[in-house]
Parts: C-alpha cells; structure tokens; sequence
C-alpha cells in the first residue's frame, strides 16, 4: 500500500511538473513572441504564472463551486455565498492523464477535465473544490459525470433541455434552475435572499459590461488588441476574483481608448481579421489562436463558450422579486446559448454571420476537437450558412496534442495567404 | 540578367526551381531532405546555380515553401506549401487549360486545392495529422515488396486480373495487411494496383469536400507513378492533368512568387 501511495504522489508531481512546463512554455510564447502586449495584460499574465507554474490559490475563497460548462448560472452561485470557478480544462497533460476514463476517440477538453479533478493538478483552489454543477450538455460532459463522482466529489446535475425553442423547454429549464437554487442554499448554508440575489446579478453584470465594452473596442479598424490576449481575459474569468477581474478589464479598456486615439495597430494594419468559433479555446491550449496571429491574421471576435458565449448575454429582468428574477436568470442561460448540443442550430448560423459583419471579418477560423461530435456534426451547415454570405472558412480538426503543429501552420498559413489574395484582387 | 528562386523543402525531398524574368524555368533541382534540410538546401541551390554556369549574385529573389520553409533563414520570405502550389499548377498547367483542382500527394500530406483564374486559393482539403495514403505509403509498400519505387507503375499495369481490396489505410496496418497477403499467394501486380487503388480512393474522398468541378491538376512526387494516376482517374471518371515535372510544380509556384515580390520591391524603391 505505502509503496504504491507512493508511485501514485510520484505520478501527480511528474504531472504537474509538466504541467508547469506546459503553461510556462505558452505564457512566454504569448509574452514574447508578440510586440506591444497592452500594460493592463501583465495583471493576467501573472495570474496563470501564479496559479499553473507556482500552484498558489487564485484569491481567498469561500464555498467554491466548480462549475463544467457555461449554462451555469453564476449569479445564483454568488448570492449564495459561493464562488463559482469554471473548470473546463485545457492541458495536454491532463489530456494524458485523463484519457483513462474515456473512449479512445473523445474530446480532449473533456479527458482533460477528468485528468485535472482526478490528480487535483491544476485544479485551482484544489484543496477547497468538493462540489461541481455538471450541466447536462453533450454527451461526453454528462457521462463524466459518473466518474467525476467516483473520484469523490459531490456532483450536481443540471439539467439542460436538448432544445431551447419550444415553451416546453422553457417551463422545464426554469424548474431546473429553480431546484438548483434550492440545492445551492443547502451545499453552502447560506439563503438566496432577495438582496443578495440583487447584489450578485450586479457583479457579474459589471463583469459583462465590462466584457461588452472590450468586445465591442475589438470591431475597431486596426485592431487595437490581439485575439490571443482577449482569450487570455476571458480564460481568466474562469478562476480569477471577478471584481478584481472587472476592475482590470475596465484598465484594459482604457488602455485601448488609447490606442484608439493614437491610431495603433495592434497588428499589421492590414492583417486579415478572423472571427474564432467551434470548440473553446482554454489555456494553455491556446495554438490555434497563436498560430493564426503568427501567421499575420488577427482574431477580432469569437464565438466560444470560454469566452463571448460565457460573458456577453446580459440578464434582462421585468419584475424585481426573487421569483421573477431567477426566472430571468433561467432565460438568460437557455435562449441566446449558441451551445451546439441544441438540436437547432439557427442561432449559432445567424450570430457568426452577423457577428462576421459588424467585425468585418475577412474568414472564420473553426476549431473542432477531434472527437468533439456536436461542433464537428455542426461544421457543414455553419459552413454553408457562411458560404452563401461569401465568408470563407477553415474548418480545422485538432486536439491538445502539439504533434500536428507543423501540419496546422501550413493550413493557417495558406488559409491566410488566400484572404489577403483576395482582398488584394477586390482592390 | 536575374533570375529567381523558388525552394520547396518538404519531408522526403528538396526541390530547388530557377525561373528567369520571362517566368522560363532556367533550372531544377530535386534532391532527398535528409536529416540536414538547411545545409541540403543550400547545397542545392548553390550546386544547381553551378552546374548552369550562374552567378549567385545574380540570384535577385528567393522564397522558401514546404515543411523546412521557416528555418530557411537565406530565403527573402517564405509561403505556404498550398499557395505555391496553386501558382505553380497555374503555370504547369496552362497549356492543357485552365486548371480549378490541384491534388497534390507529398511525402506525409495529401492535399486538395480549389484555385480561381489567378491562382488564387479559394479552398483547400488537407489530410490530419496522419499519414495514411501519402507518399509514405508507397514508400512502405514498396519496401515491403522489395520492388523499386520507380517500378510500381510498371506492375500495375501488368495486373492482368483485378485489384485487390487493402483495407487498411494505416501504413503500419498496411505492411502487415501486405505480409499477410503476401503469404496467401496474391502477387505483388494485384497487391500494388490494390494499394493504388486505395490511396486514389481516399484521395478523392478528400478532394470532394471541395468540390472536383473543372480541370483537376494531381502533382507531387507520388504523380510520377503512372499506375496511381490511372487509379485517380478511374475513381474520378475523368482525365486529370499531370505536369511533365510533377515533383517540382510547388517549387516553380515558389519561384513566380518569387519574381513578383522582386517586382513590387522595384516598384516601391
């Protein structure tokens, strides 16, 4: 027994030197290969420097509640007394280690999930996550679940409607949001009053303002940020202190006023801008987003769940009492959701081509994770939706693993090459 | 006078093209990658511009493309393997018409690419990380066979029967596939026209993501194997265009490019 303790703590320590390794490799990428990072990013930098490379706890928290994906409502959570952390994970060596429990063809944000809470790794705040809201999403989420419980946490499931048209799905969504509310109050001890529900719908409504403000400075001609340091900002909404984070975003923003004034490019002034969807883009699995910036593109927008589908639908409330607001909350979670386990699609289409336009998006970047099914099932019609706008797209199959770098570099590369071709013919 | 360079460095081999300012290829080169692609290239090019009595200094523009591109630290700029070889096919092609599909089956990639009028990518397949029915592929086969590579047309076109089916598309299940082939008594006409048939297959299975309108173009080294073309043919339905030089069509695209970034530079300056 103590010998094979042992091998196993062995285990965890060469994981989370690798780990380390990992997240250390990617931060310099970010930092240095780039010029001119906005001051304001080095406050974010230094928080995933801190919480993968030194393994210290993000900030001092109470009654953390992991949560896997974004139809968690955070604002019940907080009111609480909670303190959500998202804990989709984005290490190919949890990737690794996770891949245990899953089919050989599966997501890598999902093995990397269950790598991340079974070696508690780079699990943030890892000696105080007991509890974790799984919504019941796609597949492969929803049986995690069941392991995610064998390794001895106490799992909450939320049940999510498979579609989210219908008045059915509503009532039955509103109801789930309602019993999650109740099992909230009892894991944390502390009653969803009407004031503190109010307080908390505040501070993450900061939070999104916050967020809107920045997407919306993104739409400006040069780019005034690189796509790779918006995913920065928002991948560390998932752990980080969200005042501290609002209060930093807002600095961001001013910052690139700023720039706005002074007329900088972020990029080459006439770098191909790319709207960035499919599967998210989590640290430190960030490639694709660096690849695309290094091959002169720069991301303007995405349509991600780490980052623009997380943070830019805002709770809109009739009625100020406690029913009509987590009510509210409930629809602000299922309607705009461009999730694609929703067996329409339609949104998702119209979003990203709109979402193309106000950017001026020259090409969409679609990322889907080797084994993802829904984003992958979902490429064909998303690609004829675009297509029929004379959008182009690169639709690219990966997954953590860094072994197809030199492969995707020449597929960005070319991808690239071809908009600035035809941009360089319109003229 | 100039003349411009185009060097493709891909996984197998290095392909060096010389092209003068009529756009007139002056000279070629294709020579194996080996594990020193940097120094190999430059080998290349320099014994290349030799053996044509040129003067390096006459060399006005280079541009690296393929795998190797980037550590070309000599190259003036580098592209990718897919826009060169759009331009490239365009220039190969033109005498047989206008070209709209290029495949193109290198060492470790096979690639579909969908081009306008002025060589212009519009859209592009790419095999995923793996290698299965690429270069590589024959190369195994081959091996496996003990035949020369060279020689593999050859006896697909003495397969007096039919094909045989290879189900494996992985070259490591494939050898074995091969092996076990080998021990029921096939021959290797049926085994190589098989295995022909199986990359053609996938290869146009690929190629169809983009669509296969117009007059499709198939190049890189793999091309030079007659029995593979007719095998695309068969699984396509209809003629493809192979150019006299199959191998260095991307190195030739990298040349024009070449050429015309020494144009805009004069332009400016």
């Amino acid at each position: 027994m103590g010998s094979e303790s042992l091998t196993e703590e062995k285990k965890v320590a060469f994981n989370r030197t690798h780990m380390a390794i990992e997240a250390e490799r990617v931060l310099q990428q970010i930092k240095d290969d780039f010029p001119d990072n906005p001051d304001a990013m080095n406050y974010f930098y230094d928080r995933y420097e801190q919480l993968y490379c030194e393994g210290n706890s993000p900030f001092e928290a109470e009654n953390v509640i992991g949560t896997l994906c974004v139809q968690v409502p955070e604002e019940l959570i907080y009111a609480a007394g909670g303190t959500p952390v998202r804990m989709c994970n984005g290490f190919y060596a949890n990737d690794q280690a996770g891949a245990e429990f899953m089919p050989a063809k599966s997501c890598s944000l999902v093995k990397a999930t269950l790598g991340m809470l079974n070696d508690r790794s780079t699990l943030p705040f890892a000696d105080k996550v007991k509890d974790i809201v799984l919504p019941a999403t796609c597949d492969q989420k929803r049986k995690a679940g069941e392991m995610i419980r064998e390794m001895g946490y106490e799992v909450y499931d939320l049940e999510v409607p498979p579609v989210k048209e219908s008045e059915a799905a509503r009532l039955y969504w509103r109801r789930s949001i309602r019993d999650f509310a109740v099992a909230l109050q009892k894991i944390t001890g502390k009653k969803i009053s009407k004031n503190r529900l109010k307080e908390a719908m505040a501070k993450v409504a900061a939070a999104q303002k916050a967020y809107r403000k920045l997407h919306s400075l993104r739409a400006e001609n040069p780019a005034l940020i690189l796509g790779k340091d918006a995913f920065m900002v928002t991948n560390a909404y998932f752990f980080d202190n969200i005042e501290d984070w609002t209060d930093v975003v807002n600095q961001l923003n001013e910052e690139l006023e700023q720039r706005k004034k002074e007329n900088f490019s972020a990029a080459q002034r006439r770098a191909p801008r790319i709207l960035f969807t499919g599967s998210p883009a989590i640290f430190p699995n960030l490639k694709l987003p660096i690849l695309i910036e290094q091959s002169g593109g720069v991301i303007v927008a995405d349509e991600n769940c780490s980052s623009n589908r997380m943070l830019h639908d805002m709770v809109a409330v009739d009625e100020w009492d406690t029913e009509n607001m987590v009510a509210s909350i409930a629809d602000n979670y299922l309607k705009p959701c461009t999730c694609p386990i929703f067996t329409h699609n339609d949104d998702r289409k119209r979003k990203l081509v709109s979402m193309a336009r106000e950017f001026a998006a020259d090409g969409v970047v679609y990322q889907a994770f080797s084994g993802c099914q829904v984003y992958q099932m979902e490429y064909s019609s998303i690609a004829k939706a675009l297509q029929a706008e004379g959008i182009p797209m690169l639709f690219v199959e990966s997954d953590y693993s860094p072994d197809d770098m030199g492969q995707l570099s020449t597929r960005i590369e070319a991808f690239i090459e071809s908009l600035k071709a035809k941009r360089r013919r319109r003229r | 006078m100039n003349y411009f360079a185009g060097i493709d460095i891909g996984s197998t081999a290095i392909k060096v093209a010389l092209i003068d300012e009529e756009k007139n290829v002056i000279a070629s080169k294709v020579t194996s990658t080996g594990s020193h692609f940097r120094k190999n290239s430059i080998e290349a090019l320099h014994g290349l511009v030799a053996e044509n009595g040129l003067d390096i200094d006459n060399l006005a523009y280079m541009v690296s493309t393929g795998y190797g591109r980037k550590l070309l630290k000599e190259a003036h700029e580098s592209v990718s393997e897919i826009t060169a070889n759009a331009i490239g096919a365009l220039e190969a092609g033109w005498e047989h018409g206008e070209i709209s599909t290029i495949i193109n089956i290198g060492g470790q990639d096979t690639k579909a690419i969908q081009i306008d009028g002025y060589g212009t990518v519009t859209n592009f397949a790419m095999n995923d990380k793996c290698a299965a029915g690429t270069g590589k592929f024959l190369d195994v086969t081959a091996r496996n066979l003990e035949v020369d590579l060279e020689e593999l047309g050859e006896y697909h076109f003495n397969l007096k029967a039919a094909p045989l089916p290879i189900n494996s598309t992985c070259v490591v299940f494939a050898e074995s596939e091969i092996i076990g082939l080998l021990a029921d008594g096939h021959g290797r006409e049926e085994i190589i026209a098989g295995i022909h048939y199986s990359i053609a297959k996938r290869t146009i299975r690929l190629a169809k993501r983009i669509g296969l309108d117009g007059l499709v173009c198939f190049d890189g080294g793999p091309a030079l194997n007659k029995g593979l073309v007719a095998s695309m043919e068969d699984e396509l339905g209809k003629k493809i265009v192979v150019p006299e030089f199959p191998q260095l069509t991307t190195a030739i695209g990298a040349s024009v490019l070449a050429y015309e970034a020494y144009l805009d530079e004069q332009e400016i300056t």
